[in-house]
């Protein structure tokens, strides 16, 4: 039942990911393969493949390579630093000509990594060395990413560690040390935040403030979402997107800008549709027989939710900008992929194993 | 801990729908809640509205010629988009054959000035190659120009950009920054008649603020024009009689207050001021020891000299101090308490009449009579005749005399005053200053035996088409009432100040003249020179004064001046004026 659902929903959402770029796309007039909703079509055929994959190879053939995978991420991101070439924002995030975003994979390499290693644990279950060690592990990956600089998937390796945290039955009173400990360190991470990032966040608290400079972007959302209205000002319509007031119309911004085509019902459609996506990996979760495919379902469902929930939150204004895209909606290849990828991950567990699955070749 | 795994994931899954629900419902209230709010702001964000400068009016003398008007101008507008602005540039240049001087300057809405002022031969090459500069346009706008230039600087003015200071206090009258005003003068005056109505473009623009299309459209046009009561000519004869001397030339019409001419020496040329002028030039300007920007007619302070003689004369035979029979001797000087004070005649006028003592311009009698009178007496006298009152000239910046009391010594000087001062009073020196309008004034009253009007400078106004829609009509401000006796002695004296008194020069004219000299000492230098007076004395109808800087006496430069004068207006205006 769930995997039917499961693929219901990603379906439904691959259309409008291709739909919604569509609609804000500058080339659209351009010959097939210039523009960029034929590009994120050809993603989405190559994500669909990916998940085909995913789908079919035993989860626990990936967890038990925890390491191996952690490995691969740590390299790969290591390799961006020192080969990586920088694009437009001046951050490195790319390899091979900016074709592959390694903070992507990176996602799912933490959460099999984690699932591999709690779940390791489940015997002597030590609160804080498994805490500490954890912890460092997670960081390294964290902190590369950190350093491309890039805010938002630094951010979402961070909450899919506390979620593993959670997740694995970490007491309440230690999780209200953690808590209290983590608040009372904020204010450091301030000082490791590059300017752009600091300004952002000040706007977020004050978007009135510099209505022209960083406050520009989230203000120019709200007006876009204010404007669509309940139903909107209709399809390939809206100044805000059509006439560039809104940036990042077709990445981080495409919420508002399908918001100001089909207004609240259109955006409803996609809030329910990722709810429920997050909610069912939550659900395949606690129906998965082993320890393994329930960590493993549970990060990559809060990873989703994350991502989802602060991307939607910032087009709302309530988060600040962070540069995380709208999983399976916003343009570009990387993400849609590890996404989908990621869900084949949970329809496997969902099948629970699959008796006829396929080996992992290493 | 597959029990304690499962509790937790149905925690998360409750955190789920909770986020889920803060994020639709803050969804809601900007869509539904605030989705009128937000449309507005959607609508400022993708038009923009421009405005296009009015036309002003014009201004004419009472001959209709044009003193002030707005001519066009061109300059060349390119709407970025399209093509690099090299490219055009580089066209641009080819069908002109000159070299452009970047940076262009930015014009709001991604719209760059290539070029301001283009001439009229460029500005039709630009029309003619259309077709290869995409995106470029040629844009009229008016500036103002002054075609009798100097003469008439002061009275007509100059309008400017706007500054913050008048943007602030008109921002709700619609000025924008870079609207033209006007500064002094009648543009200043008059600006709400002169200014026009604003046209706008409103216009769809992209972020970047490319223009998408023109929404809506409204041309300027020009509301008002203005008369003014000045003769050209005359304004122009009597600037360039004043010659390289700085002074004051008032003409006017003493039953109507209309003034013909009203010129201030040095002046300034209204264009440069209009079109803009590099710092340095302003400065010159501005602190030229001359003063040009300053109306001398109504802004500058002089001691009146013997012209105040009048004033003195007026308030003695009011009080009953003289009448027509009292002779006063003059030996050449008075003593007074150890002092002597001197007549300008070393060897004294003998015994004089009131008549004979204006016509000789007797310091003598005036030291008396001034003694008997006293300060307070004088003062309030001088007030009856006007002098200290804001003439209401539809001028802005009018200064008033400064008139010195024994109250006023104490208090600021912290000495009392002594006869002496009353002495140098009597014959308009001292701490006496007094503007040449309200010294025009007095004289203008003599002439109309009480009747004061306002003096003014608009005649009438104008509508677009040039209709006359308002006449300014005399404003009978005041009416001095004095004894018949006192108005007839004053004229009298008057006229025989040109038979056989100080103003001999002017004897022989063609026409009954009535007038009064004035030689005024001042810490400056060369006493200035004044004469006031007005013509056919049985029944005025133009006044005048003359008043020059350092001309030494007033029997000479001034009236030599007034001479000239008188003598052009019977020669061009002589026909016109007789009743």
């Amino acid at each position: 039942m769930e995997d039917k659902a499961l693929i219901l929903i990603l379906v439904a959402l691959s259309l409008i990911g291709v739909l919604a770029v569509y609609s804000v796309d500058p080339l659209r007039g351009e010959e097939w393969g210039a523009s960029l909703f034929s590009k994120q079509i050809i993603w989405n055929f190559v994500g669909w493949l990916v998940f085909l994959f995913f789908s079919q190879i035993d989860y626990h053939q990936w967890v038990k390579r925890g390491w191996l995978w952690y490995l691969l991420m740590v390299l790969s991101l290591g390799a961006v630093l020192v080969f990586g070439k920088g694009d437009e924002t001046g951050s490195r995030r790319w390899l091979f000509s900016q074709s592959v975003q390694p903070s992507e994979g990176a996602k799912i390499a933490l959460a099999l990594f984690l699932a591999h290693y709690f779940s390791e644990q489940r015997e002597n279950f030590d609160f804080w060395p498994l805490l500490l060690k954890s912890g460092i592990l997670s960081f390294i990956p964290l902190v590369l990413i950190f350093e491309e600089p890039d805010l938002g998937s630094s951010l979402v390796l961070l909450v899919i560690w506390l979620g593993g945290l959670f997740v694995c039955g970490f007491s309440a009173k230690k999780w209200a040390v953690i808590g209290g400990i983590g608040v009372g360190l904020l204010p450091l991470s301030w000082f490791f935040l590059e300017d752009y990032q600091k300004a952002r966040l000040l706007s977020f608290i004050d978007p009135g403030k510099d209505p022209l400079g960083s406050g520009y972007h989230i203000l120019q959302s709200k007006i876009a979402i204010g404007a669509g209205g309940f139903t909107g000002q209709g399809w390939l319509s809206g100044t805000q997107s059509q006439l560039y007031f809104l940036p990042a119309r077709h990445t981080d911004f495409i919420f508002a800008s399908w918001c100001e085509q089909l207004g609240f019902l259109g955006g409803m459609v996609i809030i329910f549709l990722l709810g429920a996506l997050s909610y069912l990996f939550l659900v395949i979760a606690l129906r998965s027989p082993d320890l393994e495919g329930k960590i493993l379902a549970s990060l990559l469902g809060i990873s989703l939710l994350f991502q989802w929930a602060v991307n939607i939150g910032m087009n709302l204004g309530v988060m600040p900008v962070t540069g995380i895209a709208l999983p399976f909606i916003s343009y570009g290849g990387s993400s849609l992929v590890a996404n989908l990828a990621s869900a084949g991950l949970v329809y496997n567990i969902s099948k629970s194993g699959g008796k006829e699955s396929w080996k992992l070749w290493i | 801990m597959q029990e304690q795994v499962n509790q937790r994931i149905t925690y998360l899954s409750r955190l789920f729908l909770i986020i889920l629900l803060i994020l639709s419902f803050r969804f809601w209230y900007l869509s539904i809640l605030q989705g009128d709010w937000y449309k507005q702001k959607s609508e400022q964000n993708r038009v923009r509205v421009f405005s296009l400068s009015p036309i002003r009016g014009s201004i004419y003398d009472r001959n209709s010629q044009v003193l002030a008007e707005d001519i066009p101008r061109f300059r060349l507008i390119y709407e970025k988009g399209g093509m690099e602005v090299e490219e055009i540039e580089k066209r641009v240049e080819r069908i002109l054959g000159r070299e452009l001087s970047p940076p262009f300057p930015e014009r709001g809405v991604g719209e760059i000035i290539l070029i301001d002022p283009l001439s009229l031969e460029e500005a039709i090459k630009i029309e003619e190659a259309q077709n290869d500069l995409p995106g470029v346009r040629v844009e009229t706008y008016p500036v103002r120009h002054y075609p009798r230039g100097e003469p008439f600087a002061h009275v007509v003015g100059y309008v400017g950009k706007i500054n913050a200071e008048e943007l602030e206090s008109l921002y709700s009258e619609g000025y924008e920054m870079e609207d033209r005003i006007g500064k002094v003068g009648v543009e200043r005056e008059y600006e709400s008649l002169l200014r026009g109505e604003k046209g706008y473009r409103r216009i769809e623009v992209d972020a970047l603020g490319r223009v998408i299309r023109v929404l809506d459209y409204r041309s300027p046009y020009f509301k008002n024009s203005v008369t003014l009561t000045l003769d050209g000519e005359l304004q122009e004869y009597s600037y360039e009689l004043l010659g390289n001397r700085n002074g004051v030339i008032i003409v006017g019409d003493p039953y109507t207050g209309e003034l013909l001419a009203l010129v201030s020496k040095p002046g300034f040329d209204p264009q440069l001021l209009s079109w803009g002028m590099t710092a340095e030039e302003w400065n010159t300007l501005s602190q030229n020891q001359d003063k040009p920007l300053t109306n001398r007619s109504l802004q500058a302070l002089y001691p009146p000299g013997s012209l105040f003689k009048l004033v003195i004369a007026t308030g003695a035979l009011e009080e009953g101090l003289t009448d027509g029979n009292r002779k006063i001797f003059c030996p050449g000087f008075l003593d007074y308490n150890g002092w002597r004070y001197p007549c300008w005649r070393r060897g004294g006028h003998g015994a004089v009449s009131i008549e004979e003592a204006i016509a000789q311009s007797c310091n003598v009698t005036f030291y008396t009579l001034g003694l008997e009178l006293g300060a307070d007496r004088i003062i309030n006298w001088s007030g009856r005749l006007g002098v200290g009152r804001p003439s209401g000239i539809d001028l802005p910046g009018e200064k008033t005399a400064f008139l010195p009391t024994p109250e006023w010594k104490k208090r600021q000087l912290k000495e009392m005053w002594y006869p002496g001062d009353t002495i140098n009073l009597s014959i308009g020196q001292g701490y006496l200053l007094v503007t040449p309008l309200e010294m025009y004034r007095v004289v203008s009253s003599i002439a109309t035996r009480g009747e004061v009007y306002q003096p003014h400078v608009l005649k009438e106004v104008l509508d677009s088409k040039g209709e006359v829609i308002r006449k300014v009509s005399p404003v009978l401000q005041d009416r001095i009432e004095l004894k018949n006796s006192t108005w007839e002695t004053l004229i009298r004296g008057m006229e025989k100040v040109v038979n056989r008194g100080t103003g001999q020069v002017c004897r022989g004219l063609p026409v009954e003249l009535a007038a009064k000299t004035g030689t005024a000492q001042n810490p400056q230098g060369e006493d200035h020179s004044w004469f006031a007076g007005f013509f056919p004395s049985s029944h005025p109808q133009v006044v005048f004064l003359v008043l020059i800087e350092h001309g030494g006496d007033g029997s000479g430069e001034a009236a030599q001046t007034a001479k000239k004068l008188i003598e052009w207006w019977e020669e061009n205006r002589g026909g016109k004026s007789g009743r």
